[in-house]
C-alpha cells in the first residue's frame, strides 16, 4: 500500500478529504478545519512513513501513530479507513451512539487507534512512554505524533519535551501542525509559543520546518528521519487550516464546520475537480 | 495488643523486586520518588527498566500509560496526592479510559506528613480514583496485607491504585493471599459492624477490645480494597448488626463511608455512622494529635460506636 510518488501521495490525500466529508455529511458537522489541516501528513504517515499494517494492526515492531490533538480524529480515521484499518461503511455513523469512530479516538473502539485522546496535553508523554518501552525492547519501532500548534499551551507537553530529549528519544518525531489558527483566533495572540523549534531546540530537540500541505516535501522529511542521532524529532508542519475547500481554507472559523447542503456538494465537487486534475 | 512494627518501603522495595525477577515487563517510574520508597534494589539490578523523569507527575503517568502501550507493567510510586491530585485527568484518560496495565502507590496517604500540612495529606486519594471507571483500588491494613496486595497488584491485569503509609506500619495479621474484592471479617459481634480500610485498622482492634470491656459486641471487617467493593460483606454486616460504623484516615466524602454508605443505601438501608477526617483543611501538628482530633485514635473510635449504638 505504500506510495511511490507525490502525485500518488496528493491523490490519496484528496480520497481522505473525500473520506472526512462523509463523515460530516453523516454526522453533520465536524472539525474539519484541523482535520484538512493535517490530512496531508497523515496520508503521508500511513502510506509513505510507517511500518504499519492493517492485515496486523497490532504487530509488535510497528510503528506507532498517536494523534495528540485528538479533536483531528477524522483525519486519522480517514487514513485508516483508506489504507484498510476498517470498512469505510463505518465512516457513515460518525456522530452516532456508540459508533465505533467517536469524535475524539478511542483505541478499544477499532483497529489502528493507539490511545484515547482528545483532551490536548497528553499524546507527547505517551508517546514518551512508548519510545521508551520499544527502545527497551529493541524493537526499531517509532513513534509518530501530531499536535496543534494550540495544544502548545498546555505545560504537560513541556514535561515531555524535558523527558524526550534526557532519554534521547530519536525513535521519536513529532509534528506540530502549525496552522497559526485557534478557536479565538490567531495562536500568536491567543498564546505565543513562537519561535516553536526554537523552544524545543532549547530543550535538546533536532527541529525542522517543511509545508505540512505539500507532499513532496513531507516525503523527503519522512526520507531523512530521524533529523539527528540521539536526539527526538520535532517538525514544524507550517499549514493552513480548512485547505482543501476555497471556503474553508485559512479561516479560523471552520475549526468546528457544519455546512449548508450547498456548502458540502460544492466542498464535494472541488475534491473531485482535484482528483481529476491529478489524474490527468 | 502487641504487635510488630515494618518497614512498609521496604516491604514495598522487596515485594517489587521479586515481582520484577519473576516478570521482566515489571518497570518502575519515578518522579524523583523512588528511591525514597524501596526501590534502591530494583534500580541497582535493573537500571534499565528504570524511569526517573524527575519531579513531572503528569509526565510520569502518561509516561507509564505509555509503557503500558508496550506491553510493560509500569509501577509508579510517589506521595498520595501527586499520584491522584496532581495528574487526575492523565490518571482518569490514559491509565482508567485507555484501561492501561498501570499500577500507581500512593504513598505517605493520610496524616502521614502530619508536620507538612495539607498540601502533603492523602485525604482525598481514595475518592479520586474511585471516581474513575474501572481501576481498582487497595489500602492495605497491615504489613501482611501490604506484601499480599503487592503482589496481586503487579498480577492484575488493569489499573490499580495502592494507598499506604510509609510510617513503620503494624503486622496484624499472618500472611495470606491476597484476593482482590475481597473483605475479610476479623472479629464476630453483634450490636455493630466496624468496617474499616488502611492501617488505622490497628485503631479499630484496640477500641473493639475497648468496647468489650464495657459490654458492647463490635463485628470488625476489614476491606482492603475498596473498588472493587465487597458488597456482600457489607450487606451481611448490615443485616446481622443493623448498626455500621465505617473508619478511615480520609475524609468522610467520597471514601470508604460514601462507598459502604451507597451499598447500604441500595440495597440494605441502616444506620451508617463515619468516623474520618472532617472535610476541612487541618493544621499541621504531631500525627497523634491529629488522629485525636478526628476521633481516630482507639478511645474516639470506641466513644464514637458507644454514642451511635446508643442513639
Amino acid at each position: 500500500m505504500k506510495a511511490k510518488s507525490a502525485n500518488e501521495l496528493r491523490k490519496l490525500s484528496a480520497q481522505c478529504r473525500k473520506n472526512i466529508l462523509r463523515m460530516i455529511r453523516a454526522n453533520g458537522s465536524g472539525h474539519l478545519g484541523p482535520a484538512y489541516s493535517c490530512i496531508d501528513i497523515v496520508t503521508a504517515l500511513y502510506f509513505y512513513g510507517m511500518n504499519v499494517d492493517p492485515k496486523d494492526p497490532e504487530k509488535a515492531d510497528r510503528d506507532i501513530f498517536l494523534l495528540s490533538a485528538g479533536h483531528k480524529g477524522m483525519a486519522q480515521y480517514a487514513a485508516l479507513a483508506e489504507a484498510g484499518f476498517f470498512d469505510k461503511s463505518i465512516l457513515d455513523t460518525f456522530g452516532q451512539f456508540r459508533s465505533r469512530i467517536p469524535g475524539h479516538p478511542d483505541m478499544h473502539k477499532i483497529p489502528g487507534i493507539e490511545a484515547n485522546t482528545g483532551s490536548l496535553g497528553h499524546g507527547l508523554n505517551l508517546a514518551c512512554g512508548v519510545a521508551l518501552g520499544k527502545r527497551q525492547d529493541g524493537l526499531n519501532s517509532r513513534v509518530f505524533v501530531i499536535m496543534g500548534d494550540g495544544e502548545l499551551a498546555e505545560g504537560s507537553n513541556w514535561e515531555a519535551a524535558a523527558i524526550a530529549a534526557h532519554y534521547k528519544l530519536d525513535n521519536l518525531v513529532v509534528f506540530v501542525d502549525h496552522n497559526g489558527l485557534q478557536i479565538s483566533g490567531l495562536t500568536k495572540d491567543v498564546m505565543s509559543f513562537e519561535p516553536v523549534a526554537d523552544h524545543f531546540a532549547g530543550f535538546g530537540w533536532a527541529t525542522t520546518e517543511i509545508n505540512g500541505n505539500d507532499e513532496e516535501e513531507i516525503m523527503n522529511l519522512l526520507d531523512r528521519l530521524p533529523l539527528c542521532k540521539g536526539k527526538p524529532s520535532l517538525i514544524v508542519a507550517n499549514t493552513v487550516k480548512g485547505t482543501g475547500f476555497s471556503k474553508t481554507a485559512g479561516k479560523a472559523g471552520c475549526h468546528y464546520w457544519a455546512p449548508c447542503a450547498e456548502d458540502m456538494a460544492l466542498a464535494e465537487h472541488e475534491l473531485d475537480e482535484c482528483l481529476a486534475g491529478l489524474e490527468k | 495488643m502487641k504487635y510488630e512494627m515494618m518497614d512498609a518501603k521496604k516491604i514495598i522495595g522487596e515485594v517489587i523486586l521479586s515481582e520484577a525477577d519473576q516478570n521482566p515487563n515489571v518497570v518502575v517510574v519515578s518522579t524523583d520518588s523512588a528511591p525514597r520508597t524501596g526501590m534502591g534494589g530494583f534500580i541497582e539490578k535493573y537500571p534499565g527498566r528504570y524511569y526517573e523523569v524527575g519531579i513531572m507527575e503528569q509526565a510520569a503517568v502518561g509516561v507509564s500509560a505509555g509503557l503500558a502501550t508496550t506491553g510493560k507493567i509500569p509501577v509508579f510510586c510517589a506521595p498520595a496526592p501527586f499520584v491522584t491530585a496532581r495528574p487526575f485527568e492523565m490518571f482518569k484518560i490514559d491509565v482508567g479510559y485507555m484501561h492501561q496495565n498501570v499500577k500507581a502507590i500512593g504513598r505517605n496517604c493520610g496524616f502521614n506528613y502530619s508536620d507538612l500540612g495539607p498540601t502533603h495529606y492523602g485525604l482525598e486519594d481514595i475518592a479520586l480514583v474511585r471516581l474513575i471507571p474501572d481501576v481498582a483500588v487497595l489500602a492495605p491494613a497491615d504489613a501482611s496485607q501490604l506484601r499480599g496486595a503487592l503482589r496481586a497488584m503487579v498480577r492484575y491485569d488493569g489499573p490499580v491504585y495502592l494507598r499506604i503509609s510509609t510510617a513503620p506500619i503494624p503486622k496484624l495479621f499472618d500472611e495470606a493471599d491476597f484476593e482482590i474484592g475481597k473483605g475479610i471479617v476479623v472479629r464476630e459481634g453483634k450490636d455493630v459492624a466496624i468496617i474499616v480500610t488502611g492501617e488505622v485498622c490497628k485503631n479499630v482492634l484496640e477500641a473493639a477490645d475497648q468496647l468489650e470491656k464495657s459490654g458492647v459486641s463490635a463485628k470488625v471487617v476489614v476491606l482492603p480494597t475498596i473498588v472493587p467493593l465487597d458488597e456482600e460483606i457489607i450487606r451481611k454486616a448490615a443485616s446481622e448488626t443493623g448498626k455500621i460504623v465505617t473508619v478511615e484516615e480520609h475524609y468522610v466524602v467520597g471514601g470508604l463511608y460514601s462507598a459502604v454508605s451507597e451499598v447500604c443505601a441500595r440495597t440494605a438501608p441502616v444506620s451508617v455512622k463515619a468516623v474520618g477526617v472532617p472535610h476541612m483543611y487541618l493544621s499541621a501538628g504531631p500525627y497523634a494529635d491529629l488522629m485525636h482530633y478526628c476521633g481516630l485514635d482507639p478511645e474516639g473510635i470506641a466513644q464514637s460506636v458507644s454514642a451511635f449504638i446508643r442513639q
